[in-house]
């Protein structure tokens, strides 16, 4: 049974003094904030100051004691829980994939709800696995244990997307996925982002992430909005010594002069490490076994280059070398300087780069866009 | 030596040959796999109603498991004798004391299964906006099927046994065939029957594992 | 008409028949289980019979008995072994070996010896596990009591196969109702220890 559309484009969302209380302690406090249609909103802050619950408070998953939230002047309490979900997408570190359902299943589910037929589900459940980057041939059919954490994460996304919602809701999405892979997903994620064209809600603990993909950050803390604004704002003029102590891994940037390759590594772990002579269907099995998305390829002696593993799914030819289908990256020296290393990758367009010491490969570089912009 | 042995195998197999065809073993075969499966049909469709009845009153699954609980303290030969009764001698009251007994695996695994699934899940159904009817169809009860099995197998293997006493009811079966070699005291008899009957009810839980253990694989639950 | 002298001794015979099988099985099963502990292949050997034999009927077993042993006593206990000697071996040894291999590797550090580990760590962590596999094995044991009287065990079961043979219903049920007691009695004392057995943050 289809659902009630119930916008098509957000134009204003309005939180007015929106409070809910769990006993004796609040788990938001009169909180007030506009959000504009197109805007991605991150709100940061220490587990429990109620970032979650507001979010969740959006899409009536949680209803406040007193206030009222509007999505382009309608207050959601006077919406039907269930058509209001369908028309908010929702994104969450757990990711939570139906186990008992293949990802075409997974993707598809509300669309059968809605009562589409079969051939425009499975061509909408295509045409996501492709727009997140997964051959859909190769994953319709599989089931959310087979795929890896960054791949199970893309499917909840393109989950997400299904009936195109105007609103995206996404608490931590990136939370769980170790440290390279993140860096992965949000720079894929800061490209798709313009193709969206959706508001956004997100919600991080991270405030590199929300300083490279936020439009404004909202700052909580104690179940109360301490301060929203542009990362330039907080960092400038932040209302108090929480909000300045937040930002305050930002602040470093403004050291960059004196700051080393060394000082911003990220160790290598062996498993990335496949040899050049390696096929290319066993590299896919080795990686996805592995959980990773990227792979150095050596010869033996040195570094060739990168393969990633979505470029490598897409290859025809399986049986070929992954040597012959490198991807080469700049190396430095970890004692080199930050800023001048930056500068290059900057210019050529890498997003990520090889640390040698001693001639042998002991890590990796990735610039992040807030770096890029400082130098820029 | 290798005379020797072939003169013991074949003695064997007449002998087996003899005792399946004097006690009519095919025909006690069908009738215990008969009361087997109207048992277990029985006992699957009242316990996983009766679990999903329980799961939508939480207030009365307490007691009521715990009734299952008390008929399943009573051991099978006096349960058996007390439906005697109500039941008469024969196949009905064997079933019914089958189901009894199954009942409590059953609806405790459905009960169990609905209510303990990962919340997780149940709060992304909701997000995504599926209503309370689907989470409970296409979430909830999907993914409490392992732990439904696995109640099952246990049901299984409570039938075969109470089956097998049905003998000393008068309800057929191999118990029936077990009987009669106990009481004329015919050594081949009891070997053959009891060998088969335990071979019959290992062979059953055997499938009804396999079936558990790929629903488990299945869903990614190692 | 059934005595109440008839009923209180085949019920006494009932009781030494199930408490004997029940010391005999705990006092083979334990040495079994801690052995299981350190031989992972008889462990592993042991788990796996003992799923595969708690598939075949009761009365199968008991069945099985006659031609080894005959009838009488004696068989019967050792069919009433057959089947709860497992149960009890299974949980035991479960118990004493899911142990959080942390805690384990903090026993090791600390220094305690094989022993110490033994006494102090795992097997503190089994008491619930194995409480639970000895009152499994009450159950099973109380129930077959009753088939073993078919090969001569006497007891309550007497009683009831005298009944059922003669259509008497008032011998069935003077076997019947006792043997119902005692189950009830023996799983409201067990569940009292098992709850005093299980550590409070367990519960």
């Amino acid at each position: 049974m289809p659902s009630k559309r119930l916008f098509d484009r957000i134009d204003s969302i309005q939180l007015r003094g929106v409070t809910k209380k769990y006993d004796d302690r609040f788990a938001i406090n009169d909180v007030s904030i506009d959000i504009e249609g197109g805007e991605l909103v991150i709100f940061i802050g220490p587990s429990g100051s109620g970032k979650t619950t507001t979010l969740r408070m959006i899409n009536r998953l949680i209803e406040p004691d007193s206030g009222t939230i509007l999505i382009n002047d309608q207050n959601v309490m006077e919406l039907e829980p269930v058509a209001l979900r369908r028309n908010i997408g929702y994104v969450i570190q757990s990711i939570g994939l139906f186990p008992h359902m293949t990802i075409a299943e997974n993707i598809g589910l509300v669309a059968k709800l809605e009562g589409w037929n079969e051939k425009k589900i499975k061509d909408r459940v295509k045409y996501l696995l492709d727009f997140v980057s997964l051959p859909s041939e190769m994953f319709m059919d599989r089931y959310p244990h087979q795929l890896s954490g960054g791949q199970q994460q893309r499917v909840g996304l393109a989950r997400a997307l299904l009936m195109d919602p105007p609103l995206l809701l996404m608490d931590e999405p990136f939370g769980a996925l170790d440290p390279i892979l993140r860096k992965q997903l949000q720079e894929e994620f800061y490209q798709i982002r313009e193709k969206l064209g959706k508001t956004i809600i997100f919600v991080t603990h991270d405030i590199e992430e929300a300083f490279k993909l936020g439009d404004r950050i909202a700052i909580m803390d104690d179940a109360k909005l301490v301060q929203i604004g542009t990362a330039e704002e907080l960092i400038f003029h932040p209302v108090n010594e929480m909000v300045a102590s937040i930002v305050d891994s930002g602040k470093k940037f403004k050291h960059l002069d004196t700051l080393k390759i060394k000082d911003l590594i990220s160790p290598l772990e062996c498993m990335y490490v496949h040899d050049g002579s390696l096929d290319i269907e066993s590299a896919i099995s080795s990686m996805i076994e592995k959980n990773i998305e990227i792979a150095v390829v050596s010869n033996g002696s040195g570094p060739l280059g990168i393969v990633k593993l979505i470029d490598l799914l897409r290859m025809e030819d399986k049986d070929s070398k992954i040597a012959d289908h490198v991807v080469e990256i700049p190396s430095f020296s970890r004692n080199e300087l930050l800023s001048s290393s930056l500068k290059i990758m900057q210019k050529n367009g890498h997003s990520m780069a090889f640390v040698m010491t001693d001639e042998k490969l002991s890590g990796f570089l990735f610039p992040n866009d807030a770096f890029s912009q400082v130098i820029g | 030596m290798d005379k020797e042995h072939k003169g013991v195998d074949s003695l064997l197999l007449s002998d087996l040959i003899e005792v399946w065809e004097t006690n009519s073993l095919t025909l006690r075969t069908i009738e215990h796999l008969t009361m087997f499966g109207i048992a277990i049909v029985l006992a699957s469709i009242i316990g996983v109603f009766l679990g999903l009845f329980l799961y939508s009153r939480p207030k009365i699954a307490h007691p009521m498991l715990n009734l299952l609980n008390l008929v399943e303290t009573i051991p099978d030969i006096p349960l058996l004798v007390l439906l005697l009764p109500i039941f008469g001698l024969g196949k009905e009251p064997t079933i019914v004391a089958s189901v009894l007994y199954s009942l409590l695996p059953i609806t405790r695994n459905t009960y169990t299964g609905l209510k303990e699934v990962d919340l997780k899940y149940v709060d992304i159904a909701r997000a995504m906006g599926l209503s309370e009817k689907d989470i409970l169809f296409k979430v909830r009860i999907p993914l409490s099927l392992p732990m439904i099995v696995g109640g099952l197998r246990i049901a299984l293997v409570f039938t075969m046994g109470v089956v097998t006493l049905g003998g000393l009811i008068a309800a057929g079966g191999l118990g029936a065939a077990l009987i009669a070699g106990i009481q004329l005291y015919k050594i081949n008899t009891i070997l053959v029957v009891g060998f088969w009957t335990g071979l019959l009810a290992v062979i059953f839980d055997g499938l009804a594992g396999m079936i558990e253990k790929r629903l488990q694989r299945r869903y990614g639950i190692w | 008409m059934v005595t109440l002298e008839s009923i209180l001794s085949h019920t006494a015979d009932h009781l030494v028949l199930v408490v004997m099988t029940l010391i005999i099985s705990i006092c083979i099963s334990m040495p079994l289980a801690f052995g299981s502990l350190y031989n992972k292949r008889f462990g592993y050997v042991v788990t796996k019979f003992a799923n595969l034999a708690q598939a075949v009927p009761s009365f199968a077993v008991v069945a099985l008995v006659v031609p080894l042993m005959g009838i009488g006593f004696y068989p019967a206990v050792v069919a009433i072994l057959l089947r709860a000697l497992l149960p009890i071996i299974k949980n035991t040894y479960i118990g004493l070996s899911t142990v959080d291999p942390s805690m384990l590797d903090y026993a090791d550090g600390i220094g305690l010896n094989e022993w110490q580990i033994l006494r102090y760590v795992r097997l503190p962590n089994a008491y619930p596990a194995i409480f639970a596999g000895i009152k499994f094995a009450f159950i099973l044991i109380n129930s077959i009591a009753i088939l073993t009287a078919y090969i001569g065990s006497g007891g309550l079961g007497e009683l009831i196969f005298q009944g059922l043979v003669a259509f008497n219903n008032e011998k069935i049920l003077a076997g019947a109702i006792p043997a119902i007691l005692i189950a009830i009695a023996f799983d409201i004392i067990f569940t009292r220890i098992e709850r005093k057995l299980t550590p409070h943050y367990r519960k």
